[in-house]
């Protein structure tokens, strides 16, 4: 048997699982998008693109433009976080780099519902940090954090920032530290040396960062369900509604599939700069 | 600035002009602070809840002595410890399947030289893009299409479809590094396909193949949102089981438990970390060894 037929037949378990349990359920959730339910709730398909007139519908729009919303602002902060975190241990970790990387992604190994119900367990009415609030006579009643959207958000950031500072640690690793000498010994400003310099080598980490941070977020459920109430939901959420309570799957995959639609614009650009860089790792 | 200003300073010692000290955001003094009130406010949270899964009483404010109970409670409850076992099961399963179709593909996709392998090259990363909620319900659209009863098989169908991509990319970086020679002379001494792929191939993508079984197992373990999707009613994976408990209000005994998993993730990744290296450092001096007596 030649080569490339072995490695063809290597392709086809895989290949052919990945096709009827992720391509073809894709599909069905479209189909499903354009039913419409029976009686007793089953989904039955038609042709009712209404449920994606109800995804634009006033009531459910402002979720839909929140999660975006949470979505950029996790993403904001966790730049604002990350970087100083990442420049720091790229440029000043030494010998320790390795150690230190490990240990700040240590934490989020741990379980992310975990981590989201420690915050809970911190920050809720009867939670650590009201307790103390209150025997320290700050407050008598205590501070509401939870319920809002910053403690969504903080949550979100909380859940996925490690997925930020591990691309932009790549990148600002692989810089060379003696360019910003040379920036520096060129009468480069500051300002000049970070945006002819550092910007440019980080620029591939913070754009992969960007992304690998918006797509969880958006779709995120959890830390508006125990960090937030019915004012911060967000898509999952409703999305989660529709399938397990409401029983309305037609909608639910209507949000479904307009929620993938969205994230699609920025999953393309993450596979074209990640298909541009394996070419220029064989290159 | 001036040489001759600074020189003037210099003996004052330690009064310094406005902007020498904003200059201090690029060196590492900010940057540590930084850093440290960093690691602890993401380590904070974690030590709280394991600290706390020791309290003797209920109170999540206060820590009023050590006690075992809320492990013990956790142990000795029937449910948690099927959703314990549950969970084990799938994460071990998965692992296995996964991990031998995730290499199977790194081998095809490295190895094939065709347009689709180098088209897939890039759609094998769309599962690990995919938000876990469209991956949840869409395996359960698939499922109720089907006519599959929901249970811990349709868990695990779920969680090895995107895990897959995990190992591939995993195995896929070792599998290009290799040296293909070895491969060619063991075809030219008359080694079948299978053969090469068995006896040179295989032992030195272990590593690689030990690391992404591991860190599968890890995942499956932990994950919560596809489970919460493709699960039956019972038993119920742990990550679901400690989701519907959070929601009936916080309790101590999810302290223990969220604390035991943390410790069974630390300890798998733990190993997935070291047993590459002892298993590395063996590897390469076969391949030594071999190529001497060759």
């Amino acid at each position: 048997m030649s080569e490339s037929r072995f490695a063809h037949l290597m392709l086809a378990p895989a290949g052919v699982w990945l096709a009827l349990i992720f391509a073809v359920p894709l599909g069905i959730a479209v189909a499903v998008s354009l039913g419409t339910t029976d009686p007793i709730y089953q989904a039955v398909y038609g042709w009712h693109p209404g449920n994606y007139a109800d995804v634009f519908d006033p009531l459910f729009a402002p979720v839909l433009l929140r999660s975006v919303g949470f979505a950029l602002a996790t993403v904001a902060l966790c730049l604002l976080i990350g970087y100083p975190i990442a420049y720091y241990i790229a440029r000043f970790g030494g010998r320790w780099k390795t150690l230190l990387i490990a240990l700040v992604v240590l934490p989020f190994l741990v379980n992310y519902l975990v981590r989201t119900y420690a915050w809970v367990a911190i920050l809720s009415d009867e939670g650590l940090v009201n307790g103390i609030l209150v025997d320290i006579g700050v407050t008598e009643t205590g501070v509401q954090f939870v319920n809002t959207p910053w403690a969504v958000i903080g949550g979100l950031v909380y859940g996925y920032l490690a997925f930020m500072i591990l691309p932009l640690y790549a990148a600002l690793d692989r810089m060379d530290p003696s360019l910003i000498e040379a920036g520096k010994d060129l009468y480069g400003s500051r300002w000049q040396t970070f945006r002819h310099v550092t910007w440019p080598a980080a620029f591939q980490g913070v754009a992969a960062g960007c992304v690998l941070v918006f797509l969880p977020a958006v779709g995120d459920f959890i830390s508006a369900q125990l960090l937030g109430g019915a004012d911060t939901y967000m898509v999952g959420n409703l999305i989660q509604q529709q399938f397990l309570e409401a029983a309305n799957w037609p909608f639910g995959a209507a949000l479904t599939i307009v929620m993938m639609g969205f994230l699609l614009i920025w999953m393309s650009i993450y596979l074209r700069s990640a298909a541009r860089a394996s070419r220029e790792a064989t290159a | 600035m001036s040489t001759h200003g600074y020189a003037e300073r210099l003996p004052l010692g330690r009064r310094r002009s406005r902007r020498e000290r904003r200059r201090d955001f690029d060196r590492p003094r900010f940057l540590r602070v930084f850093f440290i009130v960093f690691m602890f406010f993401t380590f904070a949270p974690i030590a709280i809840v394991a600290l706390f899964s020791f309290n003797s009483t209920r109170s999540l404010q206060n820590f009023t002595g050590f006690s075992f109970q809320w492990y013990d409670e956790f142990f000795s409850n029937v449910g948690l410890r099927e959703s314990l076992m549950a969970s084990v099961e799938i994460a071990l399963v998965t692992m296995v399947v996964a991990t031998a179709l995730g290499t199977t593909l790194a081998f095809g996709l490295v190895r094939a030289q065709s347009r689709i392998a180098r088209s897939s090259n890039v759609l094998m990363l769309i599962p690990l893009v995919t938000p876990e909620i469209v991956a949840g319900t869409s395996a359960l659209l698939l499922f109720a299409q089907v006519g599959i009863d929901l249970s811990l098989l349709t868990i695990m169908i779920a969680h090895i479809t995107f895990s897959i991509s995990f190992v591939t990319v995993i195995v896929r970086a070792r599998l290009s590094a290799l040296n293909r020679e070895v491969e060619e002379a063991a075809l030219d001494l008359g080694a079948t396909r299978l053969q090469t792929l068995r006896l040179i191939v295989l032992p030195a993508l272990w590593p690689a193949i030990i690391a992404s079984a591991l860190l599968i197992f890890a995942l499956s373990f932990d994950d919560f949102v596809i489970s919460f999707f493709t699960t039956g009613e019972s038993p119920t994976p742990l990550p679901v089981q400690i989701y519907s408990s959070i929601r009936f209000g916080v309790t101590p005994t999810i302290n223990a438990i969220g604390t035991s998993m943390l410790v069974i993730s630390f300890l798998i990744l733990a190993v997935a970390v070291a047993l590459p290296r002892l298993l590395g450092r063996r590897e390469e001096e076969t391949v030594l060894i071999g190529r001497e007596t060759a």
